[in-house]
């Protein structure tokens, strides 16, 4: 990944600057260089930067100085310092300020590459270990649950999974709310040779245009008020990654044009950049939503629907898999029992009768949620049909009078929002959906938390 | 044939090559035809390796390459505080010379450097048209080994000038080797990938004009 790497030299012996580049194009990096701080600081505005090799002393603003401008910019970027005159003091200072290295002119041949060698292989690493991280957060989050699973149709899903993980083709998931689309997305990148890379995930749905727009390609800086320093977009964050698009129903035809235009040339822009930045990753988007009306009615384009529908992966609701409900509410109650420190054994016969009886609107979430409700309030050691009577699966309202399904839902809502104290994340849980969703659903009634 | 060598193109005591590959067309190497390549010796050097040198690149290659009569040593380019030569210098000396091939090299016994490396074995500019490498820091008792080093140098450099740059393949002549040891190792030969790009650019450079 040499030639994706950027590099630039700072110094102000312009023979300084021209050997340098001449070695690292040689070596198949992208180069740049600055004559001054001041210079440097310009390009660093406009451009990002993986390496920066500094000259210490410099007239005007010095490689110390410039080298905490660089940390206040663009505090990725590794730094190496460079001097003609080896001082321990200066190699110490320049240390503390976050340079990552320090060289002494002229360096020994085998010095250099085996300092470049060391600084790619660190920054890979940093790459690496807080996609790890993320990962490891997003599973204590979450837990691996669409992989519990008895049923025939879900079997065939993961063995679809398991097919297409090692391709690069573009994916899509669908789904109702609750299915765990993102679950299986995130299975295709585990098992994908783009295991060690990110896993980007952004949720279309509780997104505006404009801040969608900012947040896939990134910015620059003073792209638009309150656009005070560059930001790197989910796209370039997801180089050599996954980048999964949730609810890519709830998406703009102008975005859509936007986002075909990268998957067609590999190539974008960030809001108010003009240079052209690449990133290579696989696509993976979901949605709750039957695309092909929205097709018919010109609200999504033909052509990224075709672009992202590569490979379609559909999952089917809970209601039609009911094989999975006991050893996914299983799964759930050895969880929460570890969780709650309670002494819980299992369900009764009745209460995994009232389980597989109910419809599950809202699918794997719902269970888990009820689960979770049903081991706070149990009062043996066993989960009876009484500590899920809630679900109250065979006695539907009688009646909401002339309420359309619109009205109810909202109404409904905004009851649960008003019992948790306008907090989203809580009626979110309660109502058994996910936040993203409840945003939408509040954004498309005009509610507010 | 030498046993230390692990050259691609195995080389004689003599300095002949044993195997040869031409990544220029036969009839654009052939006898009497214009040179692609001239080679300068300069200064007290082993005018044995010069002709392996010219013999290698030619086999390799398939470079036509005219060996000039040795030139006085490059002292425009010496440097009294590094006490080294700059090999920068020494190229721009090269790009100044009128007429003649299409591709020069220098080949000095000197110690060369650039303003960012304490030495060099050899420098180059990359698509450029002048190189100039050094026998000094190559040199082994064994004069096998030494000539194998050298035509590795040599033919690294010419990539470098046909616009490859470093190859991240380590059986490949392209790869950048820093130390004397990593450069043993390497075969005198490119990988498949680079074999082809070099294969490329001399036909789009040679093909047509001769």
């Amino acid at each position: 990944m040499k030639s994706a790497t950027h590099i630039l030299v700072v110094d102000d012996e312009e023979t300084i600057c021209e050997a340098l580049m001449a070695w690292f194009i040689k070596d198949g990096y992208r180069v740049e260089t600055a004559l001054s701080g001041p210079q440097a600081l310009g390009l660093l505005e406009k451009k990002n930067f993986d390496i920066c090799l500094v000259d210490v002393k410099m007239p005007g603003m010095d490689g110390i100085e410039l080298l905490s401008r660089i940390k206040e910019k663009q505090p990725e970027a590794a730094v190496i310092m460079m001097t003609a005159h080896g001082s321990i003091q200066t190699a110490v200072e320049a240390m503390k300020r976050g340079a990552g290295d320090y060289l002494c002119k002229p360096f020994d041949p085998d010095t250099l590459s085996l300092l470049m060698e060391r600084v790619m292989i660190h920054k890979g690493l940093e790459k690496e270990n807080l996609a790890l991280k993320e990962r490891l957060q997003e599973q204590q989050e979450e837990g691996p649950d669409v992989l519990i699973v008895q049923s025939e149709a879900m079997r065939k899903v993961f063995s679809l999974v398991e097919e297409v993980a090692s391709s690069s083709t573009p994916i899509l998931i669908t789904g109702e709310t609750g299915v765990g689309k993102d679950l299986v997305a995130r299975a295709i990148h585990s098992k994908s040779p783009r295991a060690f890379g990110p896993f980007v995930a952004v949720n279309c749905g509780a997104l505006t245009e404009s801040l969608l727009e900012s947040e896939l390609f990134g910015h620059e800086r003073g792209a638009f008020t309150g656009a005070v320093k560059t930001r790197r977009g989910r796209l370039e964050m997801a180089d050599n990654g996954t980048l999964f698009l949730d609810e890519i129903g709830e998406i703009s035809p102008k975005m859509q044009v936007g986002l075909l235009r990268v998957l067609e040339e590999k190539r974008f822009l960030r809001v108010g950049g003009s240079s052209p930045l690449s990133s290579d990753f696989r696509l993976i988007t979901a949605t709750h939503r039957d695309l092909l009306p929205l097709l018919k009615e010109h609200q999504f384009r033909e052509d990224f629907y075709y672009r992202i529908n590569v490979i379609s992966i559909p999952i089917p609701p809970l209601r039609e898999r009911p094989e999975d409900i006991p050893v996914l509410a299983d799964h759930f109650l050895k969880r929460f029992v570890e969780e709650t420190g309670r002494h819980l054994e299992g369900f009764s016969r009745k209460a995994l009768e009232h389980l597989m009886s109910y419809s599950w609107p809202g699918n794997v979430r719902e269970l888990k949620n009820v689960i979770e409700r049903a081991v706070v309030i149990a009062r043996g050691r066993i989960i009876g049909a009484e500590e899920l009577r809630f679900l109250d699966p065979g006695k539907p309202p009688s009646s909401f009078g002339s309420l359309t399904l619109e009205d109810l839902e909202r109404t409904h809502i905004q009851a649960v929002l008003a019992s948790c104290d306008g907090k989203v994340s809580a009626a979110a849980k309660k109502l058994g959906i996910d936040r993203s969703t409840l945003a939408r659903k509040m954004k498309r009634y005009r509610l507010e938390s | 044939m030498n046993e230390n060598s692990n050259f691609g193109l195995s080389i004689s005591e003599s300095g002949r090559p044993e195997r040869e590959i031409n990544l220029l067309k036969a009839e654009n190497a052939s006898e009497g035809a214009r040179a692609h390549l001239d080679l300068f010796p300069m200064g007290r050097i082993d005018m044995t390796a010069v002709s392996v040198i010219a013999a290698n690149v030619q086999a390799i290659l398939g470079l036509n390459t005219e060996v000039h009569p040795p030139q006085p040593e490059p002292d425009y380019a010496f440097q009294v505080r590094r006490e080294q030569y700059e090999a920068g210098k020494i190229i721009r000396s090269l790009e100044e010379i009128e007429g003649g091939a299409y591709f020069k090299l220098a080949v000095v016994g000197v110690d060369i450097y650039t303003p960012i490396l304490t030495f060099v074995f050899g420098e180059s500019q990359l698509g450029g048209k002048a190189a100039v490498i050094s026998l000094l820091r190559s040199q082994s008792k064994n004069r096998g080994k030494s000539y194998d080093r050298a035509v590795k140098i040599a033919v690294h450099e010419i990539g470098h000038l046909l616009g490859l740059t470093h190859c991240r393949t380590v059986d490949c002549l392209m790869a950048f080797s820093n130390n004397l040891e990593k450069m043993d190792e390497l075969p005198s030969r490119f990988c498949q990938a680079c074999e082809y790009e070099v294969g490329r650019r001399l036909r789009s450079l040679f093909s047509e004009k001769d």
